[in-house]
């Protein structure tokens, strides 16, 4: 009986916990369902009166949505293959090749992780608009190909692959590239995948490097095209619409993240503890 | 491993972060001694050397920038880190249902776009139509300068808990069991156990966590500039946003850079103090 209070009583709590996070949650779906007229009824209704995905069209007619979708998609589709191969290929070296100074690049590196990226950005603007790339995918692109922590990611679990294996290939005849691409990669797919998915969640969520290197809203991501919506429609009718561009924006990362969830959660967890 | 083989894969990744991190850090520094409108060339630049420098101490908008920084990173920490601990081990220690899905769902957050969730935060705080207004009796949130930055607070909290929550869960998993038997054994509660077992062994990550969100915390633009573009009276105006505005909005790249500057040195500062004293205490 006891067992069974105390139980009730964790599932209570866990479930009171839920209510804030997930609430915001709550409200956007709702209020991108909701009409105009209901919108600025005060006080607001917690629930639609009469639900309504007209928002969902609309969002596509106020902004260029949909192309700002499909930048997204490039964008951090191209930067995620980088920071893959970068990471796997730098992290491979880093872990199983010894040479001078090795510890101070790695470690150099890893500082690198923790620099607020407003701190390079003037000069990365002009290093960029310099080579004529302002105002192009290729320019926003630049900085997004290698990732220090995807290098210290890589590394992390690449050192756990016994050098026997690597030895064995290396009598079998393999060339380096082979190895990395036959005997280590198959071996790291839970840590390649996080990476993956960290790395495409990061670069589809980035906003202050876009806002500063693009001028042209036909390039625009999907997280520029939604501060550009908001800045169109500050009245609280349009708030459906914006909910509904928000909503949108975040489906990808969302549907991501649960598809890998416990890959992504169990990776993540290992290099916190190891920080 | 063949040397020719270690270079070719270490240089893209190195080449990447060498040229557009470590040399824009150095040109950071280069840039804050001149007066640069940042869309002339850059043999443009008059030469100011650390008139720049003076200006900040002489400029309250740097110091506001400062302090609202400040502020903004020590609540954050106060409230994250004994929160996301509190949770962790609400979702570690009880036998209950749903332990699983909740640490998905406080995790969600943190993939969502910060400037999709900010702006359904708009949303709750907005004067008579937002939600929050209505159930904590027309408070002003983000439309009054004694309030904004505390809300801003608020919705960055909301949004990072749950990653440091999962980064309690992972540590509370390394503590031995039979720690908490023994202790259990020799009469001590749910309270002793937690400041003798517990909290202790728990060091490491929460000396992580309190490091990643001091970082996190620093780093904050995106709600600042969906939400209040500093305002209302500069009560939001932290360094990140202060530093884009004044380069990419005003054309003050010389002075944005110098604030740039300032604050990396200040950061180092900070690791340097961080890692004195998790060596002393080691």
């Amino acid at each position: 009986m006891r067992r069974a209070a105390a139980r009730a009583a964790g599932t209570a709590a866990i479930a009171l916990v839920m209510v804030p996070a997930l609430f915001p949650l709550y409200w956007m779906v709702i209020s991108s369902l909701k009409g105009p007229q209901e919108l600025q009824t005060i006080p607001p209704t917690w629930w639609p009166r009469s639900p309504s995905l007209s928002a969902f069209t609309e969002v596509f007619d106020a902004v260029p949505f949909g192309a700002a979708f499909v930048n997204s998609l490039l964008l951090a589709g191209l930067a995620t293959a980088s920071v893959l191969v970068t990471s796997v290929l730098a992290g491979y070296v880093f872990a199983k090749c010894r040479f001078r100074g090795r510890e101070a690049l790695f470690w150099g590196v890893v500082a690198t992780m923790f620099l607020p990226p407003v701190v390079t950005l003037v000069p990365l603007y002009w290093m960029v608009s310099s080579l004529g790339l302002a105002d192009t995918y290729l320019g926003v692109l630049l900085p997004w190909l290698a990732n220090p922590f995807g290098v210290f990611l890589m590394r992390q679990f690449v050192a756990d692959v016994p050098d026997e294996l690597l030895d064995a290939a290396r009598i079998d005849g393999a060339g380096e590239l082979r190895i990395v691409w036959r005997v280590v990669t198959p071996l790291l797919k839970p840590a390649v995948v996080s990476l993956a998915i960290f790395s495409f969640v990061f670069y589809w969520n980035s906003f202050i490097w876009p806002l500063s290197i693009l001028q042209d809203d036909a390039k625009f991501p999907v997280v520029l095209a939604l501060s550009q919506l908001l800045s169109y429609s500050t009245s609280v009718q349009y708030q459906n619409v914006v909910m509904a561009g928000a909503l949108i924006a975040s489906l990808p990362t969302i549907a991501v993240f649960l598809v890998a969830q416990r890959v992504f959660v169990a990776s993540l967890s290992r290099t916190g503890v190891k920080g | 491993m063949r040397r020719s083989a270690a270079v070719a894969f270490l240089s893209p990744a190195m080449l990447v972060i060498g040229l557009f991190t470590v040399v824009p850090i150095a040109l950071t520094f280069w840039i804050s001694l001149h007066e640069w409108s940042m869309y002339t060339p850059l043999g443009d630049m008059a030469w100011r050397g650390f008139g720049n420098y003076a200006d900040l101490a002489a400029d309250d908008g740097f110091s506001t920038a400062l302090g609202n920084t400040a502020l903004y990173v020590a609540l954050v920490v106060v409230v994250t880190l004994p929160l996301s601990v509190a949770l962790g081990m609400l979702l570690y220690f009880p036998k209950a249902a749903g332990k699983g899905v909740a640490r998905a769902v406080l995790f969600s957050t943190y993939v969502v776009p910060t400037v999709a969730i900010a702006i359904v935060w708009g949303g709750l705080y907005a004067p008579s139509y937002g939600p929050l207004s209505v159930l904590f009796g027309g408070a002003t949130w983000l439309s009054a300068p004694g309030t904004a930055l505390v809300s801003l607070v608020i919705f960055h909290v909301w949004q990072m808990t749950g990653y440091y929550t999962v980064l309690v869960i992972a540590g509370l998993t390394q503590i031995p069991g039979d720690l908490y038997e023994a202790a259990r054994i020799d009469g001590a509660g749910f309270w002793r156990q937690t400041a003798h077992v517990t909290l202790p062994l728990l060091r490491r990550t929460t000396v992580f966590i309190g490091l990643v969100s001091i970082i996190n915390a620093i780093q904050v633009f995106d709600p600042v500039y969906i939400l209040t573009q500093g305002g209302p009276a500069e009560s939001t105006a932290v360094l990140s946003f202060a530093i884009q505005r004044s380069a990419f909005q005003h054309g003050l790249a010389g002075q944005a850079s110098a604030m740039a500057f300032t604050l990396l040195v200040l950061l180092v500062a900070l690791g340097g103090v961080f890692l004195a004293a998790v060596r002393r205490r080691s």
